[in-house]
């Protein structure tokens, strides 16, 4: 069905709505790999204040970024139904992101996105969806830092 | 076809490099002065092996060269030569240019034509001072007898691909052969034609009858009658893949018609002998009763097929009921080909593909499946065999321990529950135990990668006319096979810095009051759970003077910078850093060292320096024996569990307060039995916690670790909690390096825990790296 649509109108793409505080954000589907319940985390040494620490999935190590730290926003208190969403960026990276809850997929035309940022920002741009102000994530950056700048040594 | 020559080529490349290895060895051993027959004859064999092969594959520039090589070696063998080091010296760079056009046949790598005429020019040399101008004669028509014998094993690991073909054409004889069939399948049936059909059993074969004689019987009843003529119509439909064809077994049925003149006794008589061990029907023809079972057979299948009525079976069915039922199946099976013209071409035309695959002994022909399979066969091992027997015998136990288990677990009285945790406990042992014995079938000797330094070392020698022994240490060290080949390059540098920077030139040697020809140790050796690699030369040492000016010039220090010894020596792995005044062909890129401390890093492993000016440099490789599990105790320390490797581990202890000294800079040392070392609070130094308070460390445990160089620091930790064999994950394949953090595991619970990097720690608090840790530099610091 996704590829369907994708065969049709390439720039129609399937996307994940979840929210972050009282923010909704959204990111390709095809990225998700899985969604997990939020579980305790192992604390990283030296790692940036917005990464919980460490997991294992299935005997993969990865890491969780708390999205809400990471987007300076205030999270929902004590909110039962937090998750993981396990994302797998473009160069095989996986991790997972820390969401309040996931509300539901949205056909996104890639052409509705209004930019808001320069390229290479982690917001990659806005979107209406039903009268709701939807924030489009890059997650390519996001992975990228995560990965990519190193702890100065 | 093409495809089984590249497999064998493939052999036959892997045999070059071990006979390679075996020439090496041999070469070795005559370079140190023995020459014994032995060695001798095993030098020529591998020469003489290789050539062998070579020729069967025609390889033309392998075959010519290594004849000549062979030729000077047969002077060797029979006396005319003495193993003089000069002669030695050419063979070893006659075997240079051997392996390299091995390598030229296997990729297609060019060698230089001058390299083989100027080794060519050399050993023919030693040819005709071997004396004997007949040794030029004889040695032609004398060395290709045994060429045969040599390669005896190559055909022999290959005999299944043509024994695999052979069945082909054997299974498939009787169709083609001995029945005419088809020509008029479509004309018939013939009112009142005879339809037999016949399925013999295996007993029918094993009895050593053969299908053959009833057919050749029926066909003898259809010759009996003026103008009969017999349609013989195989059924393949049973017959399986190639592969799962047994050969004991009955797979194929007939079904013959034969002319109305034939009688049903007559036929009956022809399975009179069999009908025990085969199922027969015999069928009239008869009209429009009969034609929907000829429909079945020899139309069109698929619409009528579904049309089968229960009453279209014929009323004068000869024999009893259940054979018809056997006979309806055949035909109803017999519905599969859906051209009746041409059922055998249609059915043996997938079947030979089959067999085309299975005896090719790859399913994939085409070229890519060539490549694939390239890459398969180059990781591939050879194991001793006690090893993989050790490891069954063990898998075995496993197995009776699991059942024991198993069988406690569902008693309930108090005694079980004892023996349960005795039960786990062998387990646990077991597991150890298979897992020693699969790494032990992953381990290597380094002798390959060592050899191979030995031509490095000389080609490095010819580069920079130096004359250089390298010396082999501790080659048969066992080491897990992918170190072993991630510490080919790094020690490739290594070797040539040695050559070119370390060692001086001949004058400058003589001057020093040093023998003319340079010295390099590469030895191997298990240290404390890892593996050390050292590599000795007895060159200048490094200059220190000359490295620091270069590092402040190159702007890797600031000029004022105060450093140590140890500091300056580890400048040489700084990037972008070259002493060389000229950029040599062979090293002086500036990237060299400092590639190959990120190799070592990469492995887990580390680089030390120690140089003494005017006696030498060696270079430290301490490596882990394995890159899969280490033997961990797990602690807590600022609220995690963290894992810290048994091998640097060398004492626990409470902490008593007095012994604690408190530095200028804010740092602590504590002392142990007199001596001072670092103190470092673990979480603090991993940025887990605050610095812990006095009354936090009066209740804490020290564990006193020791990097490679022995360096010892006491680590503070809150508790220790077990000792565990734990498997290495990878933090960096999602994530980012962790200063400190080595990998990560997981414990028996899912949890992640962090694996400690002691070295890192110990050099992250004194801020200097692999360094006897002593306190009063510490303090100085």
């Amino acid at each position: 069905m996704t590829e369907k649509t994708e065969g049709t109108d390439s720039r129609l793409v399937k996307m994940i709505v979840f929210a972050v505080g009282e923010q909704e954000y959204c990111i390709p589907i095809l990225s998700v790999r899985e969604i997990r319940g939020f579980e305790k985390t192992t604390a990283l040494p030296f790692a940036p204040h917005y990464v919980c620490g460490a997991i294992n999935l299935r005997g993969v190590i990865l890491t969780v970024i708390d999205l809400a730290v990471y987007l300076n926003i205030q999270p929902l208190a004590d909110n039962p139904r937090r998750v993981v969403i396990i994302v797998e960026s473009k160069n095989d990276t996986v991790c997972g992101l820390l969401v309040d809850r996931v509300i539901d997929m949205a056909d996104i035309d890639l052409g509705d996105i209004q930019s808001v940022s320069e390229e290479g920002g982690s917001l990659n741009g806005l979107v209406l969806v039903n009268q709701r102000m939807i924030g489009v994530l890059r997650l390519e950056t996001i992975v990228g830092q995560l990965v990519g700048d190193t702890v100065a040594e | 076809m093409s495809d089984d020559m590249d497999d064998i080529l493939q052999v036959f490349y892997q045999e070059c490099d071990e006979q390679l290895q075996e020439l090496e060895r041999g070469l070795a051993v005559l370079a140190d002065g023995e020459s014994g027959q032995e060695t001798i004859n095993a030098v020529f064999r591998a020469v003489h092996s290789i050539k062998g092969g070579a020729a069967s594959f025609g390889l033309d520039n392998l075959v010519r060269f290594a004849h000549v090589f062979e030729s000077s070696l047969d002077g060797l063998r029979s006396g005319r030569v003495v193993p003089t080091p000069d002669v030695v010296k050419t063979f070893l760079k006659a075997m240079d240019v051997l392996s390299d056009l091995v390598t030229e046949a296997r990729e297609g790598t060019p060698v230089d034509p001058a390299r083989i005429a100027e080794s060519q020019v050399e050993l023919e040399a030693i040819i005709s001072t071997g004396g004997a101008a007949s040794a030029q004669a004889d040695i032609i028509p004398q060395d290709f007898v045994p060429v045969p014998m040599d390669f005896e094993p190559v055909p022999m690991d290959f005999e299944p691909v043509p024994v695999a073909f052979e069945p082909v054409p054997v299974a498939f004889e009787p169709v083609p052969v001995d029945f005419d069939f088809g020509a008029d399948t479509q004309a018939e049936p013939a009112t009142g034609c005879l339809v037999v059909t016949f399925r013999p059993h295996d007993a029918l074969y094993e009895r050593g009858d053969d299908a053959r004689n009833m057919l050749n019987g029926l066909a003898d009843l259809a010759a009996g009658v003026p103008g009969g003529h017999m349609t013989t119509t195989c059924d393949f439909s049973a017959l399986p893949v190639f592969e799962a064809v047994d050969p004991l077994k009955s797979y194929l049925a007939w079904r013959v018609v034969l002319p109305p003149e034939v009688t049903e006794d007559s036929v009956t008589a022809v399975f009179d002998w069999v009908s025990d061990a085969c199922d027969v029907t015999t069928t009239r023809e008869d009209g429009a009763q009969a034609n929907p079972a000829a429909a079945l057979l020899d139309e069109e299948p698929h619409a009528q097929a579904p049309a089968v009525p229960a009453p279209t079976v014929p009323d004068n069915v000869v024999q009893d009921s259940a054979p018809v039922t056997a006979a309806r199946d055949v035909v109803a099976e017999h519905a599969h080909p859906t051209e009746p013209a041409s059922p055998v071409a249609s059915t043996a035309a997938p079947v030979s593909q089959d067999v085309h695959a299975a005896g090719g002994a790859h399913p994939h022909p085409a070229a890519a499946g060539g490549a694939a399979r390239k890459t398969e066969q180059q990781a591939s091992i050879r194991v001793d065999l006690h090893r993989i027997d050790g490891l069954m015998d063990l898998v075995g136990e496993l197995v009776i321990a699991q059942a024991a288990i198993e069988s406690l677990s569902r008693r309930t009285d108090p005694a079980a529950a004892q023996e349960l945790m005795q039960g786990i406990g062998s387990m646990q042992s077991l597991t150890r135990d298979i897992q020693d014995a699969v790494m032990a079938v992953r381990a290597q000797p380094v002798r390959g990668v060592f050899q191979r330094m030995q031509r490095v070392v000389r080609e490095a020698c010819s580069m920079t006319k130096k004359d250089v022994v390298l010396t082999l240490e501790g080659e048969d060290t066992e080491v897990d096979r992918t170190l072993v080949e991630k510490l080919t390059d790094p020690l490739t540098h290594m070797l040539r810095n040695a050559v070119d920077h370390g060692i001086e030139k001949v004058e400058d040697r003589l001057a020093a009051g040093k023998p003319a020809q340079g010295h390099i140790l590469l030895s191997a050796g298990h240290r404390s759970g890892r593996i050390l690699i050292t590599i000795k030369d007895d060159g200048a040492g490094i200059n220190r003077q000359r490295v620091l000016e270069t590092a402040i010039k190159r702007g890797i220090v600031a000029p004022d910078a105060q450093l140590t010894d140890d500091e300056i020596n580890n400048l040489i792995f700084a990037p972008g850093f070259s002493t060389a005044a000229t950029v040599s062909d062979l090293s002086g890129r500036g990237v060299g060292m400092d590639v190959v401390k990120q190799a070592i890093l990469s492995l887990g492993g580390r680089v030390a320096i120690q140089s003494v000016p005017g006696e030498g440099t060696t270079f430290s490789l301490s490596l882990p024996l394995t890159l899969a599990v280490l033997d961990g105790m797990l602690i807590a320390a600022g609220g995690s569990t963290m894992v810290i490797p048994i091998s640097s581990v060398v004492e626990a202890m409470m902490i008593d307060q007095r012994d604690v000294y408190v530095l200028p800079d804010g740092g602590n040392v504590i002392s142990i039995r007199g001596s001072c070392m670092p103190f470092i609070p673990l979480a603090a130094a991993l940025g887990l916690a605050q610095k812990p308070s006095d009354e936090d460390i009066r209740e804490a445990v020290i564990l006193v670790v020791e990097n490679e160089s022995g360096g010892r620091a006491a680590l503070v930790v809150d508790e220790i909690r077990d000792q565990t064999q734990v498997v290495i994950k990878s933090i960096e394949k999602n994530y980012r390096q962790i200063e400190g953090v080595s990998a990560a595991t997981i414990l028996g619970d899912g949890s992640v825990s962090l694996i400690l990097d002691v070295s890192a720690l110990i050099a992250a608090t004194v801020g200097r790296m692999d360094k006897a840790l002593d306190p009063r530099r510490g303090m100085a610091a």
